[in-house]
Order: C-alpha cells, then structure tokens, then sequence
C-alpha cells in the first residue's frame, strides 16, 4: 500500500515533467518525483521494523535498517542543491522569458 | 595502496578548493590536479593486481581500481590537462578552473566506485560541475543548454537511484554484484539512468546540443571525458554481472550504428562531432572487455577534433568547403580524423583492432558497417580545402600537440595490432568509406528532423527506454 502511494507519488512527478509547459512548474515536479524516491527509501528502510535503530539495553524490538536513510540524506542534500542551481539559472532565462514557458525558450535559444 | 588510492581520490577536491583560497595559482593547481591522475593511472597500469577497498562494513562503499579504471583515470588525466593548456593564455576565472578540477575529481570517484551510491555522487558532482562550466559565458543559451543538460541528468538519475534500493532490497548491499540477484525492474531503472547520463544510443540524443552549444574547451571536455562517467559502470557491471551483459552489448551495437547515422547527415561540425561522440560510446560499451583502450583512443581524439573544430573559419561545412582552412591546422585535424576512422600507427587502429577481434558474431556486420560509417563521416573533414592563413588562440597548439602526441604514444598498450592483415583491413575499410563519400554522400542534401531533441521528447524518450530494458531483462 505504501509503496503504491510512493510509486503514485513519483509517476505523478514524472508526468508533471512532461506535461506541464512552464519551467518553475517543471522544477517543482521534478521536486515532486525527488519527494517520491525519497520516501521510497525510507520505506524500504522501515520493512522489518519501523523504530529508530539506537541500540538499548534489555530492549530487543524490531529496529528500522539505517543505511537506506544514510544513503538517502546524501541524494537529498544533492537535490536540494540541483534544485537551488536550477531555479537560480531560471532566475536569469526569467529577464528575456518572462512567461518561463519551456517551448519558447527552447525556440529561442537553439536555433 | 590503499591509503594512496583514497588520498588520489580526494586530491582534486582538495586542491580545487584551495583554489578559492589562493586564485593566483589556479592554473598551476589544475594541472598539478590532472599530472598527478596520470601518476596514478600508471602506477595502477604497473600493478599486477587490482586494488579493492570496502570502507565502513560490507554495505556501503567499495572501491575498485585495476587496468579498465586506468585507462579512464588516463583518459581524463590527458583531456584535463589539454583543457587547461588550452585556457591557459585565456582570462578565465579562478572559478573555472576551479570547476575543471570538481569535474577531474568527481570523474576519478566516479571511475573508482563499484557500488551504486558512491557512483550516484559522483555522477551528480559532475552533473553540477559540468552545468557550471556550460553556463559559464552566463548568455542565455548557454544558461538554458545548461539547464536542460543537469535537468535531464537529474530526471534519469532519480529514476537510478529507485533500482538502486530495488538492488539493496534484493541482497542488503549497493555492490554492482548485487545486480545479479536484483529483479528486472532494478536493472531497467539503473541502466536507464546510466544511458543517458553515459549518452548511448537514443537516450543521447540530449548530446548533440550540449555539446556543440558549450564553449569550445567544454565541449572537449564533455565529450572526451564526462559522458564517460556514465558509460564506464555499464562497462563495469557487463564485466561483474554475466546476465547483464548482452543488455548492454545489444545497446552499444545500437548506439554504434545510430550515432553514425546522424553523422554522416549531419551539416554542422560540432554537432557532427556530437553525433560520432554517441557511435563511439556505442563501441565502448559493444565490447566491455576492451572498453577501457577505446576510451581511452576516443577520449583524446574528441577532444583534440572539439578543439581543433573551435579553430576552423566556420561551423557549417558548406562555408568550409568555400573558405581554405589553414595548413597547419588541417594537418592536425587530418592525424586526428585519420586516427577516429582507424588509420594505422595512431591510437584508433589498435582500439578499433581490439575491439573487433573481441565482437560476439552477432556484432560483427554491424560494427563493421559502423567502421565504414566513420570513415564516411571524418571523411568529410579530411578532404575539406587547405592553404589558407589564419590566427589560433595562444593555448592551442600545446593543447592540441598534448592529445596527437597521446594519440600516438598509446599505441604502446596494444602494439600487437600491428600485423599485416589487420593494416589492410583498417586501410580497405577507410577506401571503403571514402569512396562512399565521394560517389554518395558528398552530394546528398538530407537534412534529418531535430525534432526528437526537443526537451519534451528527451523526457518522453526517457520514460520508453525502461520499457524496452525490463523486457529484455525479463527475458535473460
């Protein structure tokens, strides 16, 4: 169930992507989608017990599996930084493309 | 060797922030950056055996280092180097240089990293780096080619990082081996990031523009080294995984033979050189035992042909053939364009020799088409009119003399092409091409559609290469 809602989640970034016209939306979207692989890691992690692995004494309860969430805070710190690259190049396009529309851009620059 | 491979790996990072921190040096940092890279890749050629790191338990990163990574950590060592012996005279920034040393060292981690994590960031390091160099001339073409290049790496790249915890619920560990046990959904979905962060076959088509639209020295630099970072895991896990290798051998042949296609219809240089970057990376990746010597031809021969085309009169072949380009310069893009089609005594033969020798029968008529394709395509180039006179910029020659002297030096890894029959047959395959140009193409006027490079499609595109890959790793 979790994981359809986090697939859902991804496919509706990725769909956002492709069918939406203006390139802030399209930065959101991809945000969207980051959000969905994000949260598929950490459901991945919580497969065998969802609590917060700190080891304790006389306590033997179904731990959650640390490395996804290691390897993920990584992937979230480069989006974040992807994202912030992105929007500030959008900042700049902004000046000569004040609708921000992807097709338009895409006219003007490439041919 | 250990502590030696960990520190090479952090050595660029090192020095490129000190760059930030003493601007005067930046140069002399970036190419100490790149000699000391080369160091090591002779030193790994030296070893006899490969080095294998695990850090920090069994289930997270791992490192290897053997002859393959040599030659690639080579390869990105030499196209550095010229890259920044070119820049050299130019005003460019601290910044840039800075940047050249980001790309040169996420490259090096990226060409170390047998797990699926250390890869990702390596990749996406590069990712950054390259989109900050593209963007450098801050015009707004450059911002927005920028922009589409580490929008669509980062697209693909979220769809990789899904198989790769796909491949870590199936064997608890981010190890390219784990691929073997992973389900074909992980496969798909980690391939499918790797051809289009590597540009192979249709999942390149975001190449063309990228690279001719980036400034001359970047364009070098992309095409030498940087699509490389994506080719090198699919050559890595082809040879660590069995089952996975025909997938990528099947892709190679494909890119192989599209790449060339566009080519040879191609009118504009660089887009040209754009094109044969994507066949080239097909032939890399067609054979993944000898992947790593092809690299290492092609990613010199790119960068001196990118460079060498920033120095011609014009991009459009047609004003080429009115205007004589000057002799010099014609020499040496004639030496480079003799040693892409595979013209003996430089590098291109010994590669296109390996690797022909290594084809799978199935291969073989494709790749051979793909040769003759090639001589079609650098054909163009070699029969342009010289004779005239023109200024290059300062760097250029020890930049371009640093990659013909490599092209040829490297014939050194594989002298044992060098037999009677292999030279009549790269010569047969070269006339082959060039008497199709000159009955053929020399004429034809076909101008392809560039509607599938559109940013829509590419994204569209991307979404029906997982399709294909699931089947055909369903059906291994």
């Amino acid at each position: 169930m979790l994981e359809a809602l986090v697939l859902a989640t991804v496919f509706c970034g990725f769909f956002g992507i492709i069918l939406k016209k203006n390139l802030i939306m399209k930065i959101v979207c991809m945000d969207v989608m980051s959000t969905g692989v994000i949260a598929y890691y950490v459901v991945v992690a919580a497969r065998d017990g969802w609590l917060t692995p700190i080891i304790a004494k006389g306590k033997d309860v179904p731990y959650a599996d640390p490395v996804p969430q290691a390897v993920i805070l990584t992937a979230i710190v480069i989006g974040f930084s992807i994202q912030a690259l992105m929007l500030v190049g959008v900042m700049k396009l902004a000046r000569d493309n004040p609708t921000l529309e992807s097709h338009e851009i895409e006219m003007n620059n490439t041919n | 060797m250990n502590t030696l491979t960990i520190a090479w790996i952090g050595f660029p990072f090192f020095i490129g922030f000190i760059i930030y921190l003493m601007p005067k040096l930046d140069k002399y940092l970036a190419i100490l950056g790149a000699i000391v890279s080369a160091a090591f890749a002779f030193q790994l050629f030296a070893m006899p055996s490969a080095v294998t790191l695990e850090l920090l338990n069994n289930f997270s990163v791992t490192l290897l280092v053997d002859r393959l990574s040599g030659y690639f950590i080579l390869t990105n060592a030499l196209v550095t180097a010229a890259v920044v012996l070119y820049c050299w005279p130019t005003d460019k920034s601290a910044f840039f240089y800075a940047q050249i040393l980001m790309v040169h060292g996420s490259l090096n981690a990226a060409f170390a990293s047998t797990d699926f994590i250390s890869l990702y960031v390596g990749l996406e390091v590069s990712g950054i780096a390259a989109f900050l160099l593209i963007s450098y001339p801050r015009s707004d073409r450059s911002i927005w080619v920028a922009l589409r290049y580490l929008f669509i790496s980062n697209t693909a790249m979220l769809f990789y990082l899904i198989g790769a915890v796909l491949v870590y619920k199936a064997s608890y560990s981010f190890s390219f081996a784990g691929l073997a046990k992973a389900p074909p959904e992980a496969i798909a979905l980690i391939f499918m990031g790797l051809l289009v962060k590597g540009g192979v076959f249709v999942s390149g088509l975001w190449l063309p523009l990228t690279h001719s639209e980036a400034e001359t020295p970047v364009s070098a630099l992309l095409s030498g080294i940087v699509v490389k970072a994506g080719v090198y895991p699919l050559v890595r896990c082809a040879l660590m995984v069995e089952e996975v290798a025909p997938i990528v051998q099947i892709f190679g042949v494909g890119a192989a033979l599209m790449g060339v296609f566009y080519a040879i219809f191609e009118k504009d240089t660089k887009r040209m050189l754009a094109f044969s970057t994507i066949s080239q990376l097909g032939w890399i990746v067609a054979v993944p035992e000898v992947g790593g010597f092809y690299a290492l031809a092609h990613g010199l021969v790119k960068s001196a042909l990118f460079l060498i085309a920033g120095a011609l009169p014009s991009r459009n072949f047609q004003e080429l053939k009115q205007k004589p380009i000057d002799t010099r310069i014609w020499i040496a893009l004639v030496i480079a364009s003799l040693s892409i089609s595979g013209f003996p005594f430089l590098v291109g033969f010994g590669a296109k020799m390996l690797t022909m020798k290594s084809l799978l029968p199935w291969q073989a008529i494709a790749m051979n088409a793909a040769a003759v394709g090639t001589a079609i395509v650098f054909a163009k180039f070699i029969f342009l009119p010289r004779g005239g006179k023109a200024e290059t910029k300062p760097g250029f020659w020890t930049a371009v003399l640093l990659l013909l002297a490599g092209l040829i030096a490297a014939n050194a890894f594989y002298v044992e092409a060098y037999t009677l029959e292999n030279m009549l047959k790269a010569i047969a395959t070269i006339a082959v091409g060039w008497l199709a140009y000159f009955l053929i193409f020399q004429r034809t006027a076909i101008k392809l559609p560039r509607i599938l490079e559109e940013f829509d499609h590419l994204v569209g595109f991307m979404s029906l290469i997982p399709l294909i890959l699931f089947w055909m790793a369903l059906s291994k």
